[in-house]
């Protein structure tokens, strides 16, 4: 069991109560136990929880599944490419 | 002994129920275990345990009606049984100790039962509940382990390896389920009710049946409290600790009859309301949340979401990439890839569901690159081509897997796509095109 707290680098240090320390288990143990854990303290304040410390809101931490953003000259190519390789071992 | 007899008086004179569970705590050093077990020997524990708590300050008052103090004594003599057994445990067997520990919640419960055990003491049923169930299992993998060095076969006909393998933790499930119908079936009023213990001990019992993989026994507890919550304090009421935790569990089970939609609202519930530094706990949280998220919103984790985790990265992040660049023989090769780890972790099903993602990805994309159609007049908004050839469909997806698919399958995925909504439009068959909507023919991702 680590005992050095991890503050998380955007909670200003005053957040972190001395009790409220993360126990982390060696990645090892992750096999057999894959467990929730309990919390090391019972109840905390709302500036603790994740809501309240997470990067600006939680937009921007879920993304659309699609993307444009490549070229889709690239894609049309290699496409038309394809279609005549899909064509040629049609009529053979 | 004595420490104990001043932090039970102690704790009987504030009505501190987390002090008085902590006297009942096994989790002792050595030493601190060999000082309880010198203080007395099995002929004289009960008269030595019962002057302790008679002589010290709460007793010497009479505060502490008798047959109360009666039912206080045998629990600290069972207690101080276990010491010793847990004290032999390492010459002797976990069994013994969970029998032992099984004796002291048993006479706990009784406490509660018959002797007037007040409801403010009801931290020290989350203890003892709580280490039960780590003594069963310490028992079921000692047991385990011998088990399969025996070198004597056994050729009983109802010889059943997996109920063997989780004996105690079986009957340490039952154990709890008293305690939770205790807490449950508690009539007095509500701010002195044992009704306040009643999500701490339901936590305990799902990690109880998730460990003897048999979670769908968590329904008749989800049954329970619904059935009875008209006359229980709201869950909000409760610590943080046991909401998050609650709300863990209650997400995940609806994950696994996939219910997606109401998982992800206890899961997303679960992570805004954990505590910041648990990373632990917000690693378990988000593995089924990013699914539920693919299924329900098609929506994908962001590189600084998953940056604390890892292992999370290496789950999700490759399948992620393909997803969104609409590669499907790589998202078949990633999926594979984990496959054990996905399967342990019960998300493999939900995730291969994503192909459907993917794949949409993969059309969308020759559907942009079919680029516009010319305008028929001029200063008209330029419209897509609409009309696309199944072979084009054809070749995207062979693109990628260098395997060609007959048409008709590809139809056939086509008419998948547009079925479950991820593609609006109809398939000409007879003309071998795809007439796709002018309005969205890939519905809310801006084409």
């Amino acid at each position: 069991m680590a005992s050095a707290a991890t503050k998380d680098d955007k909670a200003p240090a005053s957040n972190s109560k001395p009790e409220a320390v993360t126990e982390q288990k060696p990645a090892a143990a992750l096999e057999e136990d894959d467990e929730f854990e309990d919390f090391p303290v019972d109840d905390w304040a709302a500036e603790d929880t994740e809501a309240a410390n997470g990067s600006e809101g939680t937009q921007h931490l879920w993304e659309e599944s699609w993307d444009d953003d490549d070229t889709s000259d690239d894609f049309s190519n290699q496409l038309r490419e394809e279609l005549k390789k899909v064509e040629a071992s049609k009529k053979r | 002994m004595d420490a104990i007899f001043d932090d039970f008086s102690q704790a009987q004179k504030q009505c501190d129920g987390n002090l008085l569970s902590q006297t009942l705590s096994p989790a002792l050093s050595n030493e601190e275990l060999r000082a309880i077990w010198r203080t007395c020997n099995a002929y004289d524990v009960k008269s030595v345990v019962k002057r302790g708590l008679q002589t010290s300050e709460i007793g010497k008052k009479g505060a502490i009606p008798k047959e109360e103090l009666q039912c206080w004594t045998e629990l600290y003599a069972a207690y101080w049984k276990s010491a010793g057994e847990l004290l032999a445990s390492s010459q002797a067997s976990w069994t013994k100790v969970y029998e032992d520990w099984k004796e002291v919640l048993s006479i706990l419960i009784r406490g509660y039962m018959s002797c007037g055990f007040e409801s403010w003491t009801i931290p020290c049923l989350f203890v003892t509940g709580k280490y039960l169930r780590e003594f069963a299992i310490k028992a079921d993998a000692e047991r385990g382990s011998s088990l399969d060095n025996a070198a004597e076969p056994n050729f009983q006909d109802d010889f059943d390896p997996e109920a063997q393998k989780n004996h105690c933790l079986e009957d340490c499930a039952r154990q709890l389920n008293r305690v939770f119908n205790l807490c449950l079936s508690d009539r007095a009023p509500l701010e002195s009710s044992r009704k306040w213990g009643i999500y701490h001990v339901a936590n305990l019992l799902f990690k109880t049946y998730f460990k003897l993989n048999s979670a769908s026994l968590s329904k008749n507890i989800l049954k329970a409290l619904s059935a009875g919550r008209g006359d229980m304090p709201p869950l909000e009421a409760f610590p943080k600790s046991q909401q998050v935790t609650f709300k863990y569990y209650e997400g995940v089970l609806r994950f696994l009859e996939e219910d997606y939609v109401q998982a992800e609202k206890f899961l997303t519930e679960a992570w805004s309301m954990c505590h910041n530094n648990a990373l632990k706990n917000k690693e378990l949280i988000l593995t089924y949340l990013v699914p539920c998220h693919l299924l329900t919103t098609h929506t994908l984790p962001s590189k600084k979401l998953l940056e604390p985790y890892p292992r999370l990265q290496k789950l999700f992040l490759p399948l992620s990439q393909h997803i969104r660049k609409g590669e499907l023989h790589q998202f078949d090769i990633a999926l594979q890839e984990n496959e054990d780890e996905l399967v342990k972790r019960r998300i493999y099903l939900t995730l291969e569901r994503g192909r459907d993602i993917a794949l949409r990805n993969l059309l969308r994309k020759v559907f942009v690159a079919g680029g516009f159609e010319p305008p028929k007049t001029e200063g008209d908004k330029p419209v897509r081509r609409t009309r696309v050839p199944v072979a084009e469909f054809a070749a995207a997806i062979s693109l990628g897997s260098q395997e060609t698919l007959d048409n008709d399958e590809v139809e056939c995925l086509l008419a998948n796509m547009i079925y479950k909504n991820l593609m609006k439009g109809y398939i000409a068959r007879e003309r071998g095109i795809v007439v796709l909507s002018k309005s969205g023919a890939f519905p809310g991702t801006g084409v």
